[in-house]
């Protein structure tokens, strides 16, 4: 703690260490929590910044709850109450792609489908969810980066597991 | 260990051996698989943490040298002040107005030293701004003036155009009624470009477009600045005019001659003694009804 205060987030080396440390993660759940639609990197700029503009007055150990925070804040201004959609990659790996017609367009059903089972989870759930799933945090991580108990990621994760398959299935 | 318990772990990417070949015995284990492989297919661009730094860095950087910070108050600023120049630049070079209304009378000073008496219902225009190199003014109506020496002094009228070199005159212009009287000092009266040149004491009178000769005048000052009209051998119809402009009346005449010279004065304060001053000379008997005086001659 006596170190922190004489450390500075205005030091371009330590502000550039914490912007390193949680960017990405912080870019990743908000492109899970609200989609691709809203900008989710302009606002991790733009909540960086903000954490530029107040250095003097944020220790070091609260800035990233502080970059989190801010960059939700941003999103929620901006979020029009509708439907997050997660851009299905149409590049993705094919395993083969020697597989019959038929196949192939069960296949995109199938997405279809899950595209629109994800976008019926809560934001907690799908956040946790697709960094575990995508992402292959451990729980472990992701109670540390929003902030919460394992057992509660746990059981967001699991509830979206559940949730996706009924979903899946209903469709 | 439950189905449940089993999911959670492989979640977790916790199972161990054994559990995991629970895991794959299970009727959903193949579901479970499939959703798993097709989600990857929801990943989230790249995120290139150095290239965004980079980003943030430069953002921070061109906030922080801003020229905007004060260039646009000071814009504002700016332009103001050039609305307040210009307003008050238009105001100075305008030209400055004065005028009489009924019964009223002024004096004004001149940028100059020179001074000028307006006589009721008397209109005057000059421009200070430019007084320095012509002194110059428009004068519609009556006035007395004073001037200080210096350069030519002008007064223009839709008559003619009155100039003199430091001296007291009164320019009296009216309808169809123009006159000049000098008092002191020298002054050019052009009519018709025509220039007559007036001493002390002579005057200049032009009465529909007539030019009328006057005796001299030998008083230093004209009588309306002492509150009283003065006619003399003038017809009755300039005589009635100025009654009329120093009471705010309406005359009305009845049988009676306007040509008719007249020579009296009368007041401005006192209307019942100015009327009796102007009809008892020519038996002229008068009424009153508000604003309306009718005379009427015998």
């Amino acid at each position: 703690m006596g170190k922190h205060l004489h450390e500075n987030i205005c030091e371009e080396h330590l502000f550039s260490s914490i912007f390193n440390k949680h960017a990405k993660d912080l870019h990743n759940l908000l492109y899970y929590k609200f989609g691709d639609l809203l900008n989710p990197k302009d606002k991790v700029q733009d909540a960086f910044i903000k954490l530029w503009e107040n250095c003097a007055k944020i220790s070091p150990d609260k800035a990233k709850s502080f970059v989190f925070t801010t960059a939700n804040n941003l999103m929620l201004n901006e979020v029009a109450h509708h439907k997050v959609v997660l851009k299905h990659q149409q590049t993705k790996p094919e395993i083969s792609t020697t597989e019959n017609p038929e196949f192939l367009m069960q296949e995109s059903e199938y997405n279809d489908k899950l595209q629109k089972a994800l976008s019926n989870l809560t934001e907690a759930q799908r956040e946790a969810f697709m960094m575990n799933r995508v992402e292959g945090k451990r729980f472990k991580e992701i109670a540390e980066i929003l902030g919460i108990s394992t057992k509660a990621v746990e059981k967001r994760i699991y509830g979206a597991l559940k949730k996706l398959r009924k979903d899946i299935k209903e469709l | 260990m439950n189905r449940e318990e089993l999911i959670s772990k492989w979640l977790d990417n916790n199972l161990n051996d054994q559990e995991l070949k629970a895991f794959k015995n299970l009727e959903d284990y193949d579901d479970l698989v499939k959703l798993n492989n097709n989600l990857q297919a929801f990943k989230v661009d790249n995120y290139h943490t150095s290239k965004q730094l980079e980003n943030v860095l430069s953002a921070i950087k061109s906030k922080k040298q801003t020229p905007v910070h004060w260039f646009k108050p000071l814009m504002r600023i700016a332009a103001i002040l050039a609305v307040c120049f210009s307003l008050y630049y238009y105001t100075t070079t305008l030209d400055t107005k004065i005028s009489t209304e009924f019964a009223q009378k002024t004096t004004i000073k001149l940028p100059d030293a020179s001074r000028v008496s307006l006589n009721a219902k008397t209109f005057l225009a000059f421009n200070r701004k430019d007084w320095k190199h012509e002194r110059a003014l428009e004068l519609h109506g009556e006035a007395f003036f004073k001037v200080a020496k210096g350069s030519s002094f002008k007064v223009k009228t839709t008559s003619g155009i009155v100039t003199v070199y430091g001296t007291q005159f009164n320019v009296k212009q009216r309808d169809n009624y123009f006159e000049v009287i000098c008092y002191e000092g020298l002054v050019g009266v052009t009519h018709n470009s025509q220039e007559t040149k007036l001493k002390p004491g002579d005057s200049f009178l032009i009465i529909d477009g007539k030019t009328i000769a006057k005796e001299k005048e030998n008083r230093t000052m004209p009588s309306w600045l002492n509150n009283a009209s003065t006619f003399r051998s003038l017809p009755y119809k300039t005589v009635i005019a100025e009654f009329e402009r120093q009471y705010h009346v309406n005359v009305t005449l009845i049988g009676i001659d306007s040509e008719q010279l007249f020579t009296g004065s009368f007041a401005h304060d006192n209307m019942d003694l100015a009327l009796k001053s102007i009809t008892l000379p020519l038996h002229v008997t008068y009424s009153k009804s508000n604003n309306t005086i009718t005379l009427k001659g015998e």
